[in-house]
């Protein structure tokens, strides 16, 4: 068997200091000290705690289960900071705190680079890193071009020899990991850098897809692995975005059930996954979730124009009517599920859906600026990064997202289904921006983050620029 | 350890694990990111072992520029996914390979690489599943968020062929973690696999735990997978109907304000193929709103708002309700509630 080598030299290890210094674990946020009285609040606090009492819902059972109870928790967590400015932010005229813009970019690009040997356990996703922290910097208005080398040679790495990417060098090719890949490949090439977009091997990217197309019309996320509605929503994005051919490769093992195209079937299954509270869940039978909802929607306004794929798979009254109740009242922040607590990550998975939804149906239905307050007054960590919920620690994941969600509160957008091409997957391209939303009361133009391409959550152009280069290129 | 953004990015656990992102801020500011961390005092090697002498490690070369997000590897794991690239390039399936995966997975349990080759090489080798269902039990709890352990136990317990001893395991699991959605996930597979649909086990043991946290709607949702979902979404037998009825209106009068049962309830009319005034009266139990102080249930409100939109002449009522709801009782949602306002009107108009 194998052998082991001696004790390291060293009494203490960076380890051991490591471990040292995490098992003092709730090295959360600190609330200063000082209790303010009532009579000390500023008109801006007055103000706050006024808009809080207006939002909050005046039932409260008092049958208290574990549910309840780590509802109470996060709420006394969140209060603080919806209240008034513990981290001490400079406060824009509304009284809310600015966006950290560069506090928040500093971040990001320490999250693109090194990480400790505990982050092993981060290898298979390394692909998300790179994403998360490409598409928070691009919404920040930080120019990536920078990274362009690094990125090509760093998903060269990772490109599986027969198609797809993995998480690093000799990993097996995953469609969430070749997803990440692709967004951060297009993200950072332009119509003059060819080089980065070839580096790409769509051929056999192609026939892995084929691989993981079933019978019953969905994805698995890998060859041997679960089939779920993130495989829809990855597979759809990839080939619309390289213009990959519809129909299956030869050697597609669903053609031996009679599929010709990867959307055979697909819509069908995807409305399978609405459960019977009107939610989206990973697969049919599954409780609904949040960024499930997500994936469902963004898949199937890939398929077609939202105005008639939406309300053709799914209920549409029942899933708007599970959607609003994601936002937590008082908080303004999305949850995940009904009954589970709120999470930054859901201002984008919830946040992002109204504006495929507000296509299909009407405008202005969710709170716009009631998630933008939890973004900027809960979830911007004090040394920058956003994060879950007040006393967790930022990371790329919830800096990514929460600010994805900061810009759905902030644009319009609108789909022209009319200018549908004859190219497969089109629906998507056919987006623009409709202005923002000017009625806020809680950001100011200082506070803005970018516009995100609302299905494929990237910057438009780069959107664009992907599908026109390949258009052009044609043939795989 | 929770792990996988990877898997877990887009889906259930999407939380970080605590502990790392704690490691990273922690890092980061005391700019320590460039340790190579020592091995610890039981690492495993295998460059002077006559066992793997026959292997010539697959080393992992970053040539050229710096890749982004690069993780600075223990060499005891640089060392081992050396190992196991060789064997994948020579498609070996061995005991060997059995134990290097198992070592791989010690240390990084979001590989889903590695589990994949390990549930072919155990196919390959004719490994005893039952034991490996032995070593997983206490792996799948030291890492409860991973999706590749949930995946991993299905292709076993499938070739297993029974569901013998899972559902002990599984509640071990809700103990620590009540909502998981891999664990429930898993669950619903069994049942489908196992056709546990009519197993009276399964709906009390779902009972219970809806006894034990009446919010949790996981287990709301596992309840309707059972009695409904499994039978194609319909509801057919009256007595079922009027069980499920009796048993959503139990849970809503424990707390009225909790949705699950309220969206439970309106599921089970909706299979029935009944209309929504069926629970009318009960709604109006928790939200008379003749008398707008008395009323203990937003989702009573909601609902009655749908019913008094389908009523005939009762479109007015509807607008009461949602006004309620706007001003007063779910303000957050006015937004909604004005919009299921405005649906009333163009309704109004087209009849």
């Amino acid at each position: 068997m194998a052998s082991s080598r001696p004790d390291p030299p060293e009494a203490a290890t960076p380890s051991a200091r490591l471990d040292e210094i995490l098992d003092d674990k709730l090295r959360i946020q600190e609330l200063p000290d000082s209790d303010h009285e009532y009579e000390d609040l500023s008109p801006q606090e007055e103000a706050h705690m006024a808009y809080l009492e207006s939002v909050r819902i005046p039932i409260v059972d008092s049958f208290k289960t574990t549910s309840s109870e780590v509802q109470d928790e996060t709420l006394e967590a969140v209060l603080p900071f919806l209240e008034g400015n513990p981290n001490d932010f400079p406060l824009n005229e509304h009284g809310i705190p600015h966006l950290q813009k560069e506090k928040h970019i500093k971040f990001l690009k320490k999250a693109l680079g090194d990480y400790p040997a505990p982050f092993a356990m981060m290898d298979a996703s390394r692909p998300w890193l790179v994403y998360w922290g490409l598409q928070g910097l691009s919404a920040l208005g930080y120019d990536i071009s920078e990274y362009r080398e690094r990125v090509i040679h760093t998903f060269s790495l990772a490109q599986y020899p027969a198609g797809g990417y993995g998480g690093n060098y000799g990993h097996f090719p995953h469609l969430a990991a070749t997803y990440a890949a692709v967004l951060s490949i297009i993200m950072v090439s332009t119509p003059d850098s060819p080089a980065t977009y070839d580096s790409i091997n769509r051929k056999n990217l192609w026939h892995f897809l084929g691989q993981l197309k079933q019978p019953d019309g969905g994805f698995n996320m890998t060859t041997g692995g679960e089939e779920d509605i993130r495989g829809a929503y990855c597979a759809l994005t990839v080939l619309s975005l390289l213009n990959l051919p519809l129909e299956l490769p030869d050697d597609a093992p669903a053609r031996k059930c009679g599929l010709t195209s990867f959307t055979d079937r697909l819509g069908e299954w995807i409305g399978r996954c609405q459960s019977f509270d009107g939610g989206i869940s990973a697969a049919p039978g599954n409780e609904a979730h949040g960024a499930y909802a997500f994936c469902g929607l963004g898949a199937l306004a890939i398929l077609g124009p939202p105005k008639e794929t939406l309300h053709k798979y799914f209920d549409m009254s029942r899933l708007i009517h599970w959607l609003s109740a994601r936002q937590c009242a008082p908080e303004g922040g999305y949850n995940g599920r009904t009954n589970k607590l709120v999470d930054g990550c859901y201002s984008h998975w919830v946040g992002g859906c109204w504006a495929l939804v507000e296509e299909h149906q009407s405008e202005g239905l969710w709170n716009r600026d009631a998630l933008a307050r939890y973004v900027l007054s809960a979830a911007q960590f004090s040394k920058g990064g956003l994060v879950d919920k007040p006393g967790k620690r930022p990371d790329a994941y919830h800096t990514c997202y929460n600010l994805a969600g900061l810009s759905a509160a902030q644009h319009r957008y609108i789909h022209d289904a009319e200018k549908a091409g004859k190219l497969g997957l089109d629906a998507p391209f056919h987006w623009t921006p409709n202005g923002t939303f000017a009625a806020s009361t809680i950001w100011t133009p200082a506070d803005e983050v970018a516009r995100i391409h609302p299905v494929f959550v990237i910057p438009f152009s780069a959107a664009s620029e992907s599908r026109k280069y390949f258009a052009d290129k044609g043939s795989l | 350890m929770a792990m996988a953004a990877l898997a877990a990015l887009l889906a259930g656990a999407f939380v970080l694990p605590y502990r790392l992102l704690l490691a990273l801020a922690v890092l980061i500011r005391s700019s320590v990111l460039a340790y190579r961390m020592p091995a610890s005092d039981d690492a495993i090697y295998y460059h002077d072992d006559p066992a793997w002498g026959d292997v010539k490690p697959l080393a992992q070369d970053d040539g050229g520029l710096h890749p982004l997000a690069s993780i600075a590897y223990t060499d005891e794991y640089s060392e081992a996914m050396g190992y196991l690239r060789a064997v994948m390039a020579a498609n070996e399936y061995s005991e060997r390979v059995l134990a290097l995966t198992e070592h791989i997975i010690s240390m990084n349990p979001a590989h889903y690489t590695v589990w994949l080759y390990r549930a072919k090489a155990l196919r390959e080798t004719g490994a005893d599943l039952a034991q490996e269902i032995a070593w997983l039990n206490p792996t799948a709890l030291q890492h409860l968020k991973n999706y590749q352990i949930w995946h991993h136990r299905q292709t076993i317990v499938d070739a297993l062929g029974s569901p013998a001893g899972e559902a002990d395991f599984i509640a071990t699991m809700l103990e620590q973690d009540s909502k998981n959605y891999h664990v429930w996930s898993y669950r619903q597979w069994l049942v489908q696999r196992f056709d546990l649909f009519a197993s009276d086990d399964e709906l009390r043991w779902t009972e219970a735990m809806i006894d034990d946290d009446v919010r949790n709607n996981s287990a709301w949702n596992h309840r309707w997978f059972l009695v409904v979902g499994g039978h194609g979404g319909r509801l057919e037998s009256p007595r079922l109907v009027e069980r499920e009825l009796e048993y959503a209106k139990y849970a809503i009068r424990k707390a009225p304000q909790n949705q699950s049962p309220w969206n439970y309830i309106k599921g089970v009319v909706r299979a029935a193929g009944m209309p929504l005034s069926t629970v009318a009266d009960f709604a109006l139990e928790f939200a008379d709103m003749r008398r707008p102080d008395d009323i203990y249930s937003s989702h009573a409100l909601d609902l009655l708002a749908d019913v008094y939109a389908d009523g005939e002449g009762s479109q007015d009522e509807a607008k009461k309700a949602l006004d309620l709801l706007a001003s007063r009782f779910d303000p957050i949602r006015a937004q909604y509630w004005n919009y299921r306002k405005a649906l009333l009107e163009v309704a109004g108009a087209a009849a």
